[in-house]
């Protein structure tokens, strides 16, 4: 069970231990998201899986993260529903829809806490957030980039958001935090395009500079929009630095369908893998698991979802490992490197569904 | 009329070209003029190295060769006795690049003026046949006015007006887009052929096939699945076998199919999730089970043969699977979608015979292993040439 995990730190583990753990959880996964999803149980008959013999994480069944978008996939009762997150998807484009039950929503913040503190430390601190209030407002019906906002709040004691309705900075409320907190440890959030385009750009643009040479700039959303721009990850970083000193930088590659477990990007500039969840990346020609430096298309397990078959998916992003246990940065398991979309897949992720439109 | 027309840029032709042309006298069915301009249109190409680069317009360069188009016209009527309905307004479809050039080949040996609007979806090959029509054109004044070439935005105006003032119109495209070009009204004699979304199967005698050359059959199927992205609508989707050594013979087929296509086929990464996410959609409302020992094959094998299934389908490498007992069994797949059945070691006249005595409503056509995607003028059940002509009878049973 969960339980087990709760035990170890989320980084302290070396894989062959946590496959151990991985492997029975995922196995009980399968057989419950079997039991209780019918079109579940559908894939893995036809997939020809029997549950029973699977011994390695890799054997685990694993299916489009696409289909949340064809069909509610759901493994709990309907009256057990207790929020709904939906990934963002511009016009013409399918939503796909998570479901949590109170239990699946609770672990998921339980387990976000548990792999950011490990990075923040245990003190809840201030948040700016950059994006505007009205992205939370509607708690029926989540969007991602609400989602994670709201997934946030655990660890932040409290959040100011930076942005009006209208996607412009609040200067005066901004400039005041931002004094306030000059050459203190807070925290500033924000989807990678929101934070270049609604903060840097703005910071840029005014004469006085302040000291975020202690703040962490924890972002997530991919960087395909910047790119776009020809701002690379690490011109990002620079240009940061160099504007306000900003030197801790904490980004992290999630899928909306596996909310919680997400991979967070170390000081060394890798996205980790911790004890809650895996990634896989596989040759697109048989889906074999790749080997260390080798790209492939990136399945992701995840230990939390239970309301929702969502524990291996495989994505439509291409993604390579760079080694297992022996990032310099002391963590252990695998540690990876994420490099954009497989081609012609439909435009999606959190933030780019609002960077389509600049 | 000149207003709603400005919506239009012209690849080929002019506004007065296409005004003019309600005015254009019709050709004769199978015109010397017409059969000319293919015979050059033909050499062009052919002698363009680039030519090669696209196999499906390599293809269509020999199908208008001059001794091609001399013996198709020999289907037809030899004396004076057909002729063009007038104007030809052609719907091309976006998933198959050269049906464009098959519908208005048709429409102008058929003796038509030929208005084409192509798909907003640019394909090199098409462009380069333009490019090569518009060369030829340069030589073959007589036939400009019969030609335009066109691409507009959705405007449903122009659709109309276009539509009005045809007297065939060919929508090529799937069920939705044939619904809504239909609301344009044509005049009272027109008449229409639409092409819609088909499937089709084909049908394996195991035992004979396993005496035959299964490699040369690879190639062949090959060619009617792979070689096309398996995007046209008379590539095979389904494989049905019948006979006593069917296990047997499926290892074998498979087997050399894989060698051919982990040779040939250019696969994308992305068409690895796309054929995954369709067994998904197939397994979740289906009983399936898939086999597949990489993923340039995916193979899903069915419990029961129903035509639902095909809502299923995908392309590039994506099959149903059914073993049938007696050729009987097609017959509930042989319904209206259903197009092209393809033929290993089985004679096509037998299922051509059972088609017609089932009295059903889907098999257009029967055709051996490697001949689905041959260019013809009989497509869909339709004779091209001649629903796009008119007879002029003189009252004698010639």
């Amino acid at each position: 069970m969960i339980e087990e995990f709760f035990s170890y730190s989320p980084y302290e583990l070396s894989q062959a231990e946590k496959e151990c753990l991985l492997v029975k959880e995922l196995r009980a996964l399968t057989l419950h998201h079997y039991q209780n999803c019918q079109p579940y149980r559908g894939i893995v008959d036809g997939m020809g899986v029997s549950i029973d013999s699977i011994s390695n994480v890799a054997d685990v069944p694993f299916f489009p993260v696409r289909m949340f978008k064809e069909l509610d996939l759901i493994s709990i009762p309907q009256e057990q529903i207790f929020k709904t997150t939906t990934s963002s998807g511009t016009t013409g484009q399918k939503v796909s829809r998570i479901y949590a039950d109170m239990e699946t929503a609770m672990i998921q913040q339980k387990v976000l806490i548990k792999i950011f503190g490990n990075f923040l430390g245990k003190k809840r601190l201030p948040m700016l957030v950059i994006d505007s209030a009205e992205t939370v407002r509607n708690r029926q019906l989540f969007s991602a980039r609400g989602a994670a906002i709201i997934g946030l709040q655990m660890i932040a004691s409290k959040q100011i958001f930076a942005l009006d309705k209208e996607m412009n900075l609040q200067r005066d409320m901004v400039c005041d935090f931002l004094r306030k907190h000059a050459g203190q440890k807070f925290l500033i959030f924000g989807f990678t395009f929101m934070a270049w385009q609604h903060f840097y750009k703005e910071l840029l643009k005014m004469e006085e500079r302040f000291d975020l040479s202690e703040a962490f700039l924890m972002t997530s959303g991919g960087w395909k929009k910047l790119q776009s721009e020809a701002v690379s990850k690490e011109e990002f970083k620079e240009r940061f630095e160099e504007l306000c000193g900003l030197r801790h930088f904490l980004d992290h590659y999630g899928m909306a369908e596996q909310i919680g477990a997400i991979n967070a990007e170390c000081e060394c500039g890798h996205l980790h893998a911790s004890i809650y969840s895996d990634v896989i990346p596989r040759r697109y020609k048989d889906f074999c698991p790749c080997e260390v430096g080798e790209p492939g298309i990136l399945q992701m397990v995840s230990v939390l979802p239970h309301s929702y078959p969502g524990h291996s998916l495989i994505s439509e992003d291409k993604g390579v490992l760079l080694g297992i246990d022996d990032c310099p940065c002391g963590r252990k398991g695998k540690y990876f490197e994420v490099l954009g979309r497989i081609k012609q897949a439909e435009i999606r992720g959190c933030s780019d569904t609002y960077a389509a439109g600049f | 009329m000149r207003q709603v027309f400005e919506n239009i840029s012209y690849l080929i032709g002019s506004e007065d070209i296409l005004l003019g042309m309600v005015q254009t006298p019709a050709l004769p069915l199978f015109s010397e003029q017409a059969q000319a301009f293919f015979a050059a249109l033909s050499k062009k190409l052919l002698a363009n190295p680039q030519t090669k680069s696209y196999p499906d317009l390599m293809d269509y360069a020999f199908w208008i060769r001059a001794a091609s188009v001399k013996k198709m016209s020999e289907r037809y009527p030899q004396e004076n006795r057909k002729i063009g309905r007038g104007v030809s307004f052609h719907i091309a479809p976006s998933n198959v690049p050269m049906a464009f050039a098959l519908s208005f080949t048709a429409g102008l040996l058929a003796g038509n003026g030929c208005v084409v609007r192509l798909s907003e979806k640019v394909f090199p090959q098409a462009d380069l046949l333009l490019e090569t029509i518009g060369i030829v054109l340069a030589d073959y004044t007589g036939i400009k006015p019969y030609l335009c070439f066109i691409r507009y935005p959705h405007n449903e105006e122009v659709t109309a007006a276009l539509s009005a003032m045809c007297d065939v119109r060919i929508i090529w495209g799937g069920d939705q887009t044939i619904q809504a070009i239909r609301k344009a009204p044509l005049s009272p004699r027109a008449v229409e052929l639409t092409f819609a979304d088909r499937y089709s199967l084909a049908v394996i005698d195991a035992d004979r096939y396993l005496q035959m050359n299964v490699e040369k059959v690879a190639e062949l199927f090959y060619l009617d699945t792979y070689y096309i992205d398996q995007n046209a609508c008379s590539s095979p989707r389904l494989v049905c076998w019948l006979g006593e050594n069917i296990e047997q013979a499926k290892v074998r087929f498979w087997k050399e199919l894989s060698k051919l296509v982990r040779r040939d086929y250019e696969f994308a990464p992305i068409q690895a999730v796309d054929k995954l996410t369709a067994f998904c959609k197939a397994a979740i409302h289906e009983h399936v089970k898939l086999q597949k020992d990489d993923n340039l094959i995916f193979r899903l094998e069915l419990e029961q043969l129903e035509p639902e299934i095909m809502e299923y389908k995908e392309s590039g490498g994506f099959f149903f699977e059914y073993t049938v007992h007696s050729l009987k069994e097609l017959l509930p797949m042989l319904e209206k979608p259903c197009q092209t059945l393809c033929c290993v070691g089985i004679e096509p006249e037998e299922l051509r015979d059972m088609i017609i005595k089932g009295g059903v409503r889907g098999g257009d056509r029967v055709v051996p292993v490697g001949e689905t995607n041959k260019l013809t003028l009989l497509w869909d059940g339709f004779d091209l040439c001649e629903t796009m002509s008119r007879y002029v009878d003189v009252g004698k049973d010639e």
